[in-house]
C-alpha cells in the first residue's frame, strides 16, 4: 500500500486544494454580490466567472507541468546524489516537511479567517489597480489575473511542501494521493462554497487537520531517527545495511526498544511502513527519535492553546494587551466583514466596483 | 641452538639430550615486506624468531623473560601433547598465570612425538606481532627418512603493519557490528620476502611447511616440481601426490620434493592467500607471496605463472603410516554449533552454542588440581570456558555444526578423524577445517589426562571467543601432576589466585558467584524502557489531538 499512497502527499494537495478553493470561493461569492445581482448585467457577470476559472485553469495546468518536472528531476538526479549519506538527506527532509505542515496545518481550522484575509486581498488588489491606474486591460483582466496568479503559487507552494514531505517515498507513490487530494480538496471546497462553514464541515477539518499533525509528528521523530542512523552509519562504515533488521543494524548505546521485525523500511516495509508514515512507528528506537515525538506534540499543544488564549483575550499570555487589540475584542470571524448565517462574506468594508 | 645429529643405531632413550633455549621476550623492529617497519615481538632482540630443532624423546627447557614492558606473555608449543607436563601447555588462563612484564616463567618438558610444529605467545592474541616460530622435532626412526637427502623448513604467515592491540580494539567493537577481521596487508615466507632456497639437482628435500599466520589461509605451490606429502600435524602418512595443497593457519605439512637434474633453471614457489574470508580487499592487495628453489646463481629467478583457478589437494585420500583403525562407537558425544552474534556492548562475538569464551579468574588446570573430588562436576570450572569433562580412553564424538558461513580451523589436541562432510574419515590431523554450514563429525581417543582448549585457529575468532575447555581425567591429573613452585610464584606475585574455582571461590566450589562474564546479551524485544516509553509517546500524541480538536472545535459554525 505504502508504494502506491504516499499518506504526507495527499494531506498535503489537499490542503492546498482547499485553499485554492477557498480563494475561487471567495472570488466567486464577491462577484456574485456586485456584479451577480438582479440589478447588473448577466453577461458581464457570466464573462467574469469565465475569466475566474480561465484563470484558476491554466494556473493549475502550468502548476503541474512545472510541478511534475521539479519532482521528476529532483528524484533522478537526487537518488544519485545521497548516495552515503541518504539517511542524512532523509533526516532533514523528514524535518523541513514537518516544520512546513506543522506551520501550514492550523489555518484550516479558521475558515472564515481565511475567508475574510482573501477577500481583504483581493478586494485590495482591485483597488491597487484602480488606483495606480494601469488602465483599462489590466482591471479587465483582474479577474483572470488574480485567480491565476493565486492558483499558480499555492500550486507552486504545494510542489515544494509535496517534494520535502515526500523525497524517501519512491515515484510511484505519488500519483494517486496527488489525484485523490486534488479530488477531496476540490469538493470540499465546493461544499464550503455552497454551504458555508457549516459545523459538519469544521468537523471534518479537525479530523483532517489531526491526521495531519499525526503524520508531521512522525516525520519529526523519523528526521532524529534519521540522523542518528546516518551517524552510526558513520561509525560503522556502511556495513549496517547488510545486517537486516537484527543486531548490528542499530546502534544499542541510544536504543531505546528494538524489535528483530516490523521494520518500515525492509524488504519494503509493508503495513509497517504505513503505521510509520502516520504515526513515525520505528521498529528501532532511539532515546532521540522518541523523546523529540513527545517535544513536538509538547511544542504544538502549547502553540495552539497559546492562539486559543490569543483568540479569547485579545493578547498571548504574560504579555499585557495593547490598547488596539482590546477595541477589537474577539478576533475570531470575519472583522472585517459582517457575515451572513451561512459564514459567507456578504460584504466587505473596502468594496470594491469592478469596471468593464 | 645448534641441533646434534643423532645416528639411528644408538637408542634414543640413552642419547636423549636436554636442549635449554633462553628467551628474552621484547620488542624491536621489522620491516619483512619493505614495504613498514612496524615494533614487533623479537626474542633476544631479533626476529624472525629461531626454529627449535629437538629429537624425539629430547628433554627441552625454555627460559622464558617477559622484556617487553607493556604486555603479559605465555608460551605455547601447538602440537605437543604435554603428556605429563599439563602446566608447560602454556595458554594463559588454562594451564597458567599469564608471565607480566619482568617476570619469568621456566617451561620443561620432553617431547616425544615426531613431527613439524611450532611455539607461539598465548595470551590475547599476541602471536601475530612477532612472536610465533617453528619447533621441530627429529625423528631417528622416520619412516620416510630413507627417502630424502635433507630438511628444509618453510614458515608461511600473513602480515600486519597494525599492532594487534589496536586491531584487537577495533575488530570487537561497536562501529564492527557484522565482525569483520581485519585483512593482512601481505604474506610472508619464513618472515621475508623473495626467499631464495638453494638446491642441488637430483636430491630429494624434504619441506617441512608451516602456517604461523593469524589469519590467512595459504595456497601453495611449487612450479616444475610435484609434492609428496609424508605428514600432516605430525602424524606419518603414506607419500601422496599433491600439485597444490591448501594449508589453514597453524596446521603443518611436510612434503617430500625431488629436485630436477639440471641446474639450467630456477623455480618459483608460492604461498597466496585465501582471501574468501578476507571482509573486503582492499585495492591494491597482494595476496602473494613468492620464493624461489635456486639450482644456480646464475639463473634468473622468474616471476610465477598466474594460475586459472586454485585446485587443492583433498586431504581426504591420506592414510597415516601406522594405520590405526578407524574408531568405533563413541562413549560420549555432543554438539558444539559455531554461531556468531552480537552482545549488549554492539560488538559481535563467537559463540560455540551459546557460550562465548571468558577467561577465568583461576587457571582451569590450577581449579582441576584444587578441587578435589568436585574435578569432575564441569560447573567449577565457570559457564563461559564451555567446560566438558572427559574419561580417559574414551571415544568421544564431536558433532561441529557451523553454522556461520566462514570456513574455520578447528584446532583440537588429537588425532581425530572427520566421520562426515567433505574431509571424510581416515586421515587424522588435529586440524580439521570445518567447511561452511556443513555437519564434521570429530571422533577422538582421549589419551592421558590434560586440560586443553578446543578452538577455532583464526587469532580473531580467538579473541572473541570460539573457544571451549576440555578436561580429560582431572581426578588423575590430581594424582600425577603438580605445578611447579615457580608457575604458582609468578602467580602470586601478580597477585592472582592459584586455587579455586572459576570465579577463585575456594570454600564452595559449586558457588560462581564474581565469575568473569562477557557482555550481556541484546534484550529481546520491548524491555521496561521501551514500554514506558511507547506509552508516554501514545499519551502525548492523544493530548496534542485533544487540543487541536478543542481549537478547531472553538472556530466552528461562526
Amino acid at each position: 500500500m505504502p508504494r502506491v499512497f504516499a499518506v504526507p502527499v495527499f494531506f498535503v494537495v489537499f490542503r492546498e486544494t482547499l485553499e485554492t478553493g477557498i480563494v475561487l470561493s471567495v472570488l466567486l461569492s464577491f462577484l456574485k454580490q456586485t456584479v451577480g445581482g438582479e440589478e447588473n448585467d448577466p453577461k458581464v457577470y457570466k464573462r467574469l466567472v469565465r475569466q475566474v476559472w480561465f484563470g484558476a485553469l491554466a494556473g493549475f495546468f502550468i502548476c503541474l507541468v512545472l510541478g511534475g518536472a521539479f519532482i521528476g528531476t529532483f528524484y533522478s538526479l537526487g537518488k544519485d546524489l545521497w548516495g552515503g549519506s541518504e539517511d542524512l538527506w532523509e533526516g532533514i527532509f523528514c524535518l523541513i516537511a514537518s516544520i512546513i505542515i506543522t506551520i501550514m496545518g492550523a489555518a484550516i481550522l479558521r475558515l472564515s479567517k481565511m475567508q475574510a484575509k482573501w477577500s481583504v486581498k483581493i478586494a485590495a488588489a482591485l483597488e491597487a489597480e484602480k488606483s495606480k491606474g494601469l488602465g483599462a486591460k489590466a482591471r479587465k483582466y483582474a479577474m483572470v489575473l488574480l485567480p491565476f496568479i493565486t492558483v499558480l503559487r499555492e500550486g507552486l507552494e504545494a510542489v515544494v511542501f509535496v517534494g520535502g514531505v515526500s523525497l524517501s517515498e519512491p515515484p510511484s507513490a505519488f500519483p494517486i494521493p496527488v489525484i485523490t487530494g486534488l479530488l477531496a480538496g476540490a469538493a470540499v471546497g465546493w461544499l464550503i462554497y455552497k454551504g458555508g462553514n457549516t459545523i459538519k464541515i469544521q468537523w471534518f477539518l479537525i479530523a483532517s487537520t489531526m491526521v495531519l499533525y499525526l503524520v508531521a509528528a512522525g516525520l519529526f521523530s523519523r528526521a532524529v531517527w534519521g540522523f542518528e542512523t546516518w551517524k552510526y552509519g558513520r561509525l560503522v562504515g556502511g556495513d549496517v545495511a547488510e545486517t537486516g533488521t537484527g543486531p548490528g543494524s542499530y546502534d544499542i548505546r541510544s536504543s531505546v526498544w528494538h524489535v528483530n521485525c516490523c521494520s518500515p523500511v525492509f524488504n519494503g516495509g509493508g503495513g509497517w511502513s504505513v503505521f510509520n508514515a502516520l504515526l513515525g512507528w520505528q521498529n528501532s528506537a532511539t532515546y532521540g527519535s522518541v523523546i523529540s515525538y513527545n517535544c513536538y506534540w509538547i511544542a504544538v499543544s502549547l502553540g495552539f492553546l497559546t492562539m486559543l488564549f490569543h483568540e479569547k483575550r485579545g493578547h498571548y499570555p504574560f504579555m499585557k494587551p495593547s490598547a488596539a487589540s482590546s477595541l477589537e475584542g474577539s478576533d475570531n470571524g470575519a472583522d472585517k466583514g459582517i457575515e451572513s448565517e451561512k459564514g459567507n462574506i456578504l460584504s466587505v468594508t473596502q468594496p470594491a466596483r469592478v469596471e468593464v | 641452538m645448534r641441533s646434534l645429529i643423532f645416528f639411528a643405531w644408538f637408542p634414543l632413550s640413552i642419547l636423549a639430550a636436554t636442549k635449554t633455549y633462553d628467551f628474552n621476550v621484547g620488542w624491536t623492529t621489522a620491516n619483512p615486506d619493505g614495504l613498514f617497519d612496524r615494533r614487533t615481538m623479537g626474542i633476544n632482540g631479533k626476529w624472525p624468531l629461531p626454529t627449535i630443532e629437538v629429537d624425539k624423546g629430547d628433554r627441552v627447557v625454555v627460559n622464558l623473560y617477559n622484556g617487553l614492558g607493556d604486555q603479559n606473555t605465555s608460551l605455547h608449543f601447538h602440537g605437543l601433547f604435554q603428556n605429563g607436563t599439563n602446566a608447560m601447555d602454556g595458554p594463559a588462563g588454562v594451564t597458567q598465570c599469564p608471565v607480566a612484564p619482568g617476570q619469568s616463567i621456566v617451561y620443561d618438558f620432553v617431547v616425544d612425538q615426531p613431527g613439524t610444529y611450532w611455539y607461539h605467545a598465548h595470551v590475547k592474541g599476541q602471536y601475530p606481532d612477532g612472536l610465533r616460530g617453528a619447533f621441530i622435532v627429529h625423528d631417528a626412526a622416520d619412516p620416510h627418512k630413507d627417502l630424502y637427502d635433507s630438511e628444509i623448513v618453510l614458515t608461511f604467515s600473513d602480515w600486519y603493519h597494525e599492532q594487534m592491540s589496536v586491531l584487537i580494539s577495533e575488530f570487537v567493537s561497536i562501529a564492527n557490528p557484522t565482525g569483520a577481521e581485519p585483512v593482512p596487508q601481505c604474506a610472508l615466507i619464513n618472515d621475508s620476502r623473495d626467499v631464495k632456497i638453494n638446491v642441488e639437482a637430483g636430491k630429494t628435500y624434504l619441506f617441512r611447511m608451516v602456517n604461523i599466520g593469524a589469519f590467512a589461509a595459504q595456497y601453495i605451490w611449487f612450479e616444475g616440481h610435484t609434492m609428496r606429502v609424508v605428514e600432516v600435524d605430525g602424524v606419518y602418512t603414506k607419500p601422496t601426490e599433491a600439485s597444490l595443497i591448501y594449508l589453514t593457519a597453524a596446521q603443518r605439512v611436510s612434503v617430500l620434493i625431488t629436485m630436477r637434474n639440471d641446474t639450467s633453471a630456477n623455480f618459483p614457489f608460492s604461498g597466496s592467500m585465501d582471501e574468501d574470508l578476507f571482509d573486503a580487499v582492499p585495492p591494491g592487495l597482494n595476496p602473494n607471496v613468492t620464493g624461489w628453489l635456486v639450482y644456480s646463481d646464475k639463473n634468473e629467478n622468474p616471476q610465477p605463472a598466474e594460475l586459472a583457478e586454485f585446485d587443492p589437494f583433498d586431504d581426504f585420500v591420506l592414510e597415516p603410516v601406522d594405520e590405526q583403525e578407524l574408531l568405533q562407537a563413541p562413549d560420549y558425544s555432543f554438539n558444539l554449533d559455531v554461531v556468531m552474534d552480537n552482545l549488549a556492548d554492539g560488538a559481535n562475538y563467537a559463540f560455540f552454542n551459546d557460550i562465548t569464551y571468558v577467561k577465568p579468574k583461576v587457571p582451569t588446570l590450577y581449579t582441576a588440581l584444587s578441587a578435589g573430588d568436585m574435578a569432575t562436576n564441569p560447573i567449577i570450572y565457570g559457564h563461559n570456558t564451555n567446560p566438558f569433562v572427559l574419561k580417559h580412553n574414551e571415544v568421544v564424538e564431536i558433532v561441529l555444526n557451523n553454522l556461520d558461513p566462514g570456513k574455520h580451523p578447528f584446532h583440537l589436541l588429537y588425532r581425530s578423524e572427520e566421520e562426515a562432510g567433505i574431509y571424510n574419515a581416515s586421515i587424522a590431523h588435529d586440524m580439521p577445517r570445518i567447511p561452511m554450514r556443513r555437519d564434521v563429525v570429530l571422533a577422538l581417543l582421549t589419551g592421558s589426562e590434560r586440560i586443553w582448549l578446543f578452538h577455532c585457529h583464526l587469532e580473531w575468532h580467538m579473541v572473541s571467543g570460539l573457544t571451549a575447555t576440555m578436561i580429560e581425567a582431572p581426578l588423575e591429573l590430581q594424582k600425577t601432576q603438580k605445578i611447579p613452585e615457580g608457575h604458582l610464584d609468578q602467580c602470586k606475585a601478580q597477585g592472582l589466585p592459584t586455587e579455586g574455582n572459576a570465579a577463585g571461590n575456594t570454600v564452595n566450589f559449586l558457588d560462581l558467584a564474581g565469575e568473569n562474564k562477557p557482555p550481556p546479551r541484546l534484550p529481546a524485544g520491548f524491555t521496561t524502557r521501551g514500554i514506558v516509553a511507547l506509552v508516554f509517546s501514545v499519551i502525548s500524541a492523544l493530548v496534542g489531538l485533544a487540543v487541536i480538536g478543542w481549537y478547531g472545535a472553538a472556530g466552528a459554525g461562526k
